[in-house]
Formats: C-alpha cells, sequence, structure tokens
C-alpha cells in the first residue's frame, strides 16, 4: 500500500440558510469547524495547520475577514492562510490543504470557511466589481447577466431551451429535499420554474442559486497517520485547477479558445485531475459528480467538461433521459448542488465534502447506491479559474 | 518534518516603488513577472503553477486574482490567491513545489496605492462587532504595539530611534532616490514621522523550481529553501500580549527546525525584517532568537545589525525605506534570495551563503512567517 | 427570546485607477473621433478588443493599432429585467459585439430595442444580428460614450 496518499478524515457543514442572525461570521466559522473536528473525532492540538476558504470580503463586509477567524478554527500560533478563487475557494481551499499534506510538512490540516450572504445587501454590487475598472466595469455585468449570455449561446450552438434549463432546477430541488443542509429543498415544477420572473433572459428567478449563509470544514489527513491511528477515510486521488482567459469577449468572435458557451478551463482542469487519479474513461468510471453550477443552464456545459457524455451539448438529451438524476447513470448533484445552495465562500468545498459523503457510504437519503468514486468542481471569477477533484473510497 | 521536494529559489523582480503612473495596475503586474522570468532565464511555458496574492481593497477589485491572471501568465494555466499576505503566496508556493506535483512556481504580489485612503481602506480590516468604530488602522495597531514594547521595555524607544536611523541610511546606500521625507500627517503616539514611511505603490515576483528541473537547466544561481515557518496571532488585540511576538516565535522554530539552525544568532550572514515600525523590528529581534531585548539598546548602538557589522539586518533599507504596504512581506524573502544568490546589486553583502527573511502582516503582525534561504541545499 | 441586534455598515471608497497608455489612447479615440481600436497580438496576428498592451494568451505585447467597427455582429446578449442596487433601472439590454476587423468582442448596451416581450427581443437580438456603433454627441472618453443598434 502506498504510503502518499492524502485523505479526508472529518467533514462538516452547517444547515445553509438565508439569514443567520444568531451568529456572528466567526461563529459560524466554528459551527462547520465543531462538526468536522467533532467527524474526525479529534481535538485541536492535533491540527498542525489551517486553511482558511473566504472569497469577496466585500459579502462578508469586513476586509481580510479571515484574520477574524483566526481564534474559531484554533489557529492561534499555528500555520495559517487564506484562499480566495473567486467561486471555486471551496475546493481551492482544500487544494491548498491538500499540497500541505502531500508536502510531507503536515500530517493534519483543517480547511474552514463561512458566508453570510444574507448579511449583503449588494452581492450583485459586490460582483460588478469583480470586473476590471479600465474597461468593463461601467457595464452592467453581474454574474447573473454573465451566465445568461452563457446559456444565450449554448442554445445556439446546441439546441437548450428554457424547458431543459427548468429541468436542471427540478431535478435539484427534488434531490436538496432529501439533503438536511441544503437551503432550498421545495420541490418545483418545469411549469412553475417556467412562470417564475426573468431576472436576465433567458436565466429566470428559479434558475437562480440562493444566497445562502453557513459554515463548513474538512479534515484532511497523510496516509501514514490515518493508518498509524486506525481511522476511517476517502481518498483524494486527482487535484487540478485551470482558468481561461479574464476577457469575456475573447470566449467569443473568431476562433477563441475558450468558447463562453462551454467551460473550457473546467475541461482541462478535469484533465488535470483525472491524469492524476488515471480515470481514462469518466462517463464509464465516474460514479457520482458534484458539479458547480449557480444557474441552471450551467450544469450542462459542467456535465460536458467533466467528459460525462461524448460530446459537448448532449448533456442535455441525457438529462431529460433521467440519466443524472439521483437513480440515473451517473446522478449530478444530488445533494441539490450549488443551485439550492450557495453560501460562496464555501460552495466549492460543500461540493468536495458532498462527494466525500457519498464514496463513503454516509450520504443518508441522497446517498447514490455503490458509489465509490466521484468528482468535484468549483468556478470562480468571471467563470474563469476552475478547481477539481477526484475522491474515492 | 521537511519537504518531499526542496524548492530553490532561481529569479527574482524586486520592484519596491513604482512612481510613474503610465502603466496601469495590470501592466505592472506583468512587467513585474516578465522580469522575473528574464531574471530566471525562463519562459512562461516552463512554469505549471502560479499563485498571486495581493489585497481586494487596496486593489478596487472584489475578486484581485480575477483580472491580475491574464498579466501573470494564468491563462490555462494553475493558478491559486493568498490574499492573507504576500508572504503566504511564497509558502503555497513552495508547498506545491515541495509535494513533487509542480516543477515550478511563479510567485506574484503587488500593492498599489489607487485607494484615496489607505487608511480607510484598512479599517475595513476590524470587525463591525466590536472594533469599527475606533480609528483602528494598521499604524494605530502598530502604535499599540510600540506603546506595549515601551510599557515593558523602557530601553525601546532609545533603540528604535537607532533602528530607524540604521535603515534609512542603508536604504540611502541601496537606492539612488531614497524618499527624504517620512509620511506626513498625524502621528499615532509613540509612532514618530521619522519611525514610518508613506505607501507606495510596488510589486514583487519570485521563481521557484524542484531540484530535477534546477538541475536540467543548468541553472546555478539558486537560493535554496532550508526551512520555512509561518503562524498568526488570535483576531483581537485584546486577545494578545502586544509586547510579545510568539506567533514569530512558532514560526522561527519551524524555520530553524527543518534548517537545523540550533544557533540562529550566529548562523546567518544577513538578514530582512519586516519593519513596518521600529518596533516591529525589535520585537523581531527577539522572536527570532537573534537578540533578547534586555540587549536592545546596546545592539542598536554597536552596530551589530547595520551594514558591515555581525549580521547586517535590512540592508535594502527595508519597510521604512519603501513601503508598498502589502508586497512587503514577499520582498523581504526575495531580498534575502538575492543575496544568497549573488543578486542584490548596490546592497549586496559580501559572501552571504545563508540568510533569513521574517515577512510579517495585518494588525501589529499578526501574521508571521520565517524563511532559511541558503547558497547549500544542505547544511 | 433572546434579543437580537445588527448593525449597518457601509462600504464606501474611492479610487482612483491609472488607465495607463494603452486604454488611455483607447478612449481618447473614442472622445475625440468617435472610432474604437483594437491592437494587434505580435504571434498570432488577432485584433483584440478591448485593446491591451499584451496578449493574455501568448504574454507577448500587441504592435499596432486598427480601427474597428462601426458594424458589427451580435456574439452575446441578454435582457435585465431585475433591479440591483447601483446598477441601472430595468429592462435594458446589453451584450458583445464582434465589431468589423475585430477577432474578439466588446461589450456595451443595446438601445432601440423593445423589451416588453423578452422572447421577441431575444429574437431581434438573436446571435449574428448585423448592429452599427453610435456614439455620444457629448463624449466623456468613456465605454458609456458608444452603444449599438440593430441596423
Amino acid at each position: 500500500m502506498s504510503t502518499d496518499r492524502v485523505g479526508i478524515i472529518g467533514i462538516g457543514q452547517s444547515e445553509f440558510r438565508s439569514r443567520r442572525d444568531d451568529a456572528s461570521y466567526p461563529e459560524l466559522v466554528r459551527e462547520g469547524v465543531a462538526l468536522a473536528m467533532q467527524d474526525a473525532g479529534l481535538d485541536f492540538d492535533a491540527i498542525e495547520a489551517v486553511v482558511y476558504s473566504l472569497s469577496p470580503d466585500a459579502m462578508v463586509g469586513i476586509g481580510n475577514a479571515e484574520r477574524l477567524g483566526v481564534d474559531a478554527v484554533g489557529g492561534r500560533n499555528k500555520p495559517f492562510l487564506r484562499i480566495n478563487n473567486g467561486g471555486a475557494t471551496g475546493i481551492s481551499a482544500v487544494a491548498a490543504a491538500y499540497y500541505h499534506v502531500a508536502s510531507s510538512m503536515f500530517d493534519v490540516v483543517l480547511t474552514a470557511g463561512a458566508d453570510k450572504i444574507g448579511e449583503c445587501g449588494d452581492s450583485q454590487t459586490v460582483l460588478n466589481k469583480i470586473w476590471d475598472p479600465s474597461y468593463e466595469r461601467p457595464l452592467p455585468l453581474g454574474t447573473i447577466n454573465m451566465l445568461a449570455m452563457s446559456a444565450v449561446r449554448y442554445m445556439q450552438r446546441y439546441g437548450m431551451t428554457e424547458q431543459d434549463m427548468a429541468r436542471v432546477t427540478v431535478k435539484n430541488r427534488r434531490q436538496a429535499a432529501l439533503n438536511p443542509k441544503a437551503h432550498l429543498r421545495k420541490v418545483v415544477t418545469i411549469d412553475e420554474v417556467m412562470a417564475s420572473r426573468t431576472i436576465s433572459w433567458p436565466i429566470k428567478l428559479l434558475d437562480c442559486c440562493p444566497q445562502s449563509s453557513g459554515g463548513a470544514a474538512m479534515v484532511l489527513a497523510s496516509e501514514r497517520f490515518i493508518r498509524d491511528n486506525h481511522l476511517d477515510a476517502v481518498w483524494i486521488t486527482g487535484v487540478g485547477h485551470s482558468a481561461e482567459t479574464y476577457w469575456m469577449g475573447d470566449r467569443m468572435g473568431n476562433n477563441p479558445t475558450a468558447e463562453h458557451a462551454n467551460a473550457y478551463a473546467l475541461g482541462r482542469s478535469f484533465e488535470k485531475s483525472y491524469r492524476m487519479a488515471g480515470i481514462t474513461d469518466p462517463a464509464r468510471q465516474v460514479q457520482v459528480a458534484e458539479l458547480y453550477a449557480p444557474f441552471s443552464n450551467t450544469e450542462f456545459h459542467a456535465i460536458d467538461a467533466a467528459r460525462l457524455v461524448a460530446q459537448p451539448g448532449e448533456s442535455i438529451a441525457r438529462l431529460r433521459d433521467g440519466e443524472f438524476e439521483l437513480g440515473g447513470r451517473i446522478p449530478v448533484n444530488p445533494s441539490g448542488g450549488t443551485l439550492c445552495t450557495n453560501a460562496i465562500a464555501v460552495t466549492a468545498m460543500a461540493r468536495v465534502a458532498e462527494v466525500a459523503l457519498q464514496v463513503w457510504g454516509r450520504a443518508g437519503a441522497h446517498q447514490v447506491m455503490g458509489a465509490r468514486l466521484g468528482i468535484a468542481s468549483g468556478n470562480g471569477g468571471d467563470h474563469q479559474i476552475f478547481g477539481t477533484m477526484v475522491i474515492e473510497a | 518534518m521537511g519537504l518531499r521536494v526542496q524548492p530553490g529559489v532561481i529569479g527574482c523582480a524586486i520592484r519596491p516603488v513604482i512612481a510613474a503612473r503610465n502603466r496601469s495596475l495590470e501592466e505592472i503586474i506583468y512587467d513585474t513577472a516578465q522580469l522575473a522570468l528574464a531574471d530566471a532565464g525562463i519562459g512562461i511555458d516552463d512554469i505549471d503553477g502560479i499563485v498571486v496574492a495581493s489585497n481586494d481593497q487596496f486593489d478596487g477589485r472584489s475578486i484581485s486574482v480575477m483580472m491580475a491572471s491574464g498579466p501573470v501568465g494564468g491563462v490555462d494555466r494553475d493558478i491559486m490567491s493568498t490574499p492573507s499576505a504576500s508572504e503566504h503566496a511564497f509558502i503555497l508556493g513552495a508547498l506545491r513545489v515541495g509535494s513533487g506535483q509542480f516543477r515550478t512556481q511563479l510567485i506574484v504580489s503587488w500593492s498599489p496605492t489607487e485607494v484615496s485612503s489607505m487608511s480607510e481602506a484598512q479599517r475595513l480590516g476590524a470587525d463591525p462587532y466590536f472594533h469599527r468604530a475606533l480609528p483602528l488602522d494598521e499604524l494605530s495597531a502598530h502604535a499599540l504595539q510600540a506603546s506595549a514594547v515601551e510599557n515593558a521595555q523602557p530601553t525601546a524607544r532609545a533603540a528604535a530611534e537607532a533602528v530607524a536611523e540604521k535603515n534609512r541610511a542603508h536604504g540611502r546606500m541601496a537606492w539612488p532616490d531614497p524618499p527624504l521625507h517620512p509620511m506626513p500627517g498625524p502621528m499615532r503616539w509613540p509612532i514618530t514621522p521619522a519611525m514610518t514611511s508613506a505607501p507606495v505603490t510596488g510589486s514583487v515576483t519570485l521563481v521557484l523550481a524542484a531540484p530535477d528541473f534546477i538541475a536540467e537547466r543548468g541553472l546555478r544561481d539558486v537560493a535554496w529553501l532550508r526551512g520555512m515557518g509561518w503562524a498568526t496571532e488570535p483576531s483581537f488585540l485584546g486577545d494578545r500580549d502586544l509586547a510579545d511576538a510568539p506567533a514569530l516565535a512558532a514560526a522561527a522554530r519551524q524555520a530553524y527546525a527543518a534548517a537545523g539552525i540550533t544557533d540562529p544568532a550566529s548562523a546567518f550572514d544577513v538578514a530582512e525584517v519586516t519593519d513596518a515600525t521600529p518596533y516591529a523590528e525589535l520585537l523581531a529581534y527577539e522572536a527570532l532568537s537573534l537578540c533578547p531585548r534586555q540587549d536592545w539598546a546596546a545592539r542598536a548602538a554597536d552596530g551589530s545589525f547595520s551594514r558591515g557589522g555581525r549580521l547586517p539586518v535590512n540592508v535594502s533599507g527595508g519597510v521604512l525605506t519603501w513601503n508598498p504596504v502589502f508586497c512587503t512581506g514577499l520582498i523581504r524573502i526575495a531580498e534575502i534570495a538575492n543575496q544568497v544568490r549573488g543578486g542584490a546589486g548596490p546592497h549586496q553583502v559580501p559572501n552571504a551563503r545563508c540568510g533569513l527573511a521574517h515577512a510579517g502582516s495585518g494588525f501589529a503582525m499578526q501574521y508571521q512567517a520565517a524563511v532559511v534561504l541558503a547558497q547549500e541545499a544542505r547544511p | 427570546m433572546m434579543e437580537l441586534l445588527g448593525r449597518q455598515e457601509v462600504w464606501n471608497i474611492t479610487y482612483d485607477h491609472a488607465l495607463g497608455e494603452t486604454a488611455s489612447w483607447f478612449y481618447t479615440r473614442i472622445r475625440d473621433e468617435a472610432a474604437i481600436y483594437g491592437r494587434r497580438c505580435a504571434k498570432t496576428g488577432r485584433v483584440l478588443v478591448p485593446p491591451r498592451s499584451f496578449s493574455d494568451e501568448t504574454l507577448l505585447p500587441t504592435t499596432e493599432w486598427v480601427k474597428v467597427g462601426p458594424g458589427g455582429r451580435i456574439e452575446a446578449f441578454t435582457m435585465v429585467y431585475e433591479r440591483f442596487n447601483n446598477l441601472p433601472e430595468p429592462p435594458y439590454a446589453f451584450g458583445y459585439v464582434l465589431l468589423d476587423g475585430a477577432d474578439t468582442a466588446l461589450g456595451g448596451y443595446f438601445k432601440g430595442i423593445d423589451l416588453t416581450n423578452p422572447h421577441v427581443a431575444a429574437e431581434k437580438l438573436k446571435i449574428g444580428t448585423r448592429v452599427t456603433t453610435r456614439f455620444a454627441a457629448d463624449r466623456k472618453g468613456e465605454m458609456l460614450d458608444f452603444w449599438f443598434e440593430i441596423t
């Protein structure tokens, strides 16, 4: 048996909600941490280093808010740093923790964070200021309309309809209903999605993720530590990041390298983690997927990029056929996914956490039976930076 | 425990002050990254991972890595961001090379001065629950620490004034146009104008590589990472003993253990300390086991830490000379890398074989790091 | 029952961003000439709009200014019907246009279209639709000096 692997030994997630007026931001961080430490069966002395997960400071309204979270993660006098890769932050934080252990410098590392999007009255204002002041800031760009434009191009290339988009919401809500940690758990119908008000065409209200508050944490450990302490674990066997151009207009026009309809860099990121994990035929080998998709249409290009289908665009028909729901060939977002819960700082960590629970057999009512190999992804920036992982039993 | 693979610094570009306004921030970042690649003698295609660090509030961008990714070569490449501190980008980059999964890392940080009030931007770092209504920016936090240090060690003021003078003298020798006047405006007792310097725009880039890459390319001027440690103080200033730096002591222990250093006071030929104020430098002397507090005044007076002395500290002139706020920690690491590689220019310390870099940032040095770099991979 | 209190905080910071020579020149052409220019990438020959002093794909400096437009085709669009703080009053349409002579698309508002029915508007704005660039009579040298209208 190799002694080089990095395992997950503890997972904690809040029950995500719109607002958490009962808890300050550090208290919310502590919530996820306490659950993960309990799950790992360790006390704080065992944690050798901390990786903090936090994307835009402006969302929580505190500059370098990770400094406030030091005590919540038991970080006093310990190695501590923070990751911010936009929406991908959570998976990038797990990746950073992975490198801490894989470097041989540490045996046990905690990664944690929280978000209180509900407290930020202007999340789209904050998300407008991710664009550069030189050119695009005066335009009313935000994450919703940016991905509405991706939807428009995906419709033109692959024939996606608004009903196809609605199907994603219906699937994910039905799955979230089985997940006590999810934020939006109310089952909806295609008609209800279609009747919901248009935000930025073709994205309607029920095609959008919520603004969630809550915390999440994970404990990673070296294989040696896991073996020496007779711990139960699942394994991170593939990790990768890749980015595409920041310029959205460069993902259109003449022969773009990265096409805005698709998720080019997500595909490149999966290539890296698949190669590392030795996965050569994802459509056959992957048994469960938690793919970051904050809007219904984006789940399609995520499935395409993960090569769970043979051709880009094929995901539309396959989803309609039921391949990606619980009970289907490869359940995608059995937790309800980002569409049902989005506490930005930790959403991508929740993707990893959910896949880990799945291959561990601990996903409860939304368990994918017999899943032993799964994938997770996170998206950050203007659909620009992507982190991916392969997790195995 | 040591790293599985030992990284070395193979290139640097230090730009501690960028006065011209003809380049946008993204162009400044591009220029700095290109300079470091040129210094390393490699191209962007040789880079298989990038870590950047900056402060969203200083930059005026909600996710600063987003637009910066292009200039540093992030397109179709693995890029991550550590906005907690510039030195954390070095640390994560070193861990990535250390894991054996990356052969190289480009480490980039920048600190602009486009925000109308640095102080206001920093005040946003105070929590809204208890501290936001206070005038708590970084200078105020340094002042609180300084007053705690003076209270604990009465000779600290004289020692601090001497340290400030030392670093300014070093700065005059190191840079053709050092600033003549320190930060204007109200000071925060006991910090005097002579003890700080105005924020400037700056940027810094380092290139890290694994031994097999270095051997393959026949690269010669390498600063090998012999040890690194980092740690954080707790969140609230009131929970800390500001006259002490336990996080730095913990970080130093970790770095020294990895580097096999048992007598820090005599192990180094050169050191760079983040002197956000001279009191921070004094505290660092102690926490790094270079000089206990009862000896601060004597060592400050006898030139032990001056250029030509037993252990030159901050021959670059330190933060007191140039203060590109967010980058100052990573610049200390880059300065030591350059010293050990023989490329520090006018402020080169002759025969600098082993150097110590201290990086501190946040309110009253909340984040601390210590990095040992040397010409030899092993002692 | 516990009394839960809250605190309101507003982030209000001003920035003075240096645009650099490239973006500055681009805006002076808009202001003084009512024209849009891109920059050519040295290695690929692609004309990048908005212009930059280097290509993020090749990391090489761009070499020359190229006038583009005023005609172009719609590459992406959306119509926004929701109010967001600090963003314009809805409804409005905006998106990206590949101007004639450019290889990458430029963002801007689409004006002069009835947005009452999104499906009708979407048909009018569909990808490939030809548009032209219109400029304000009184220009300051900024992105809002121009917009696109269907021809």
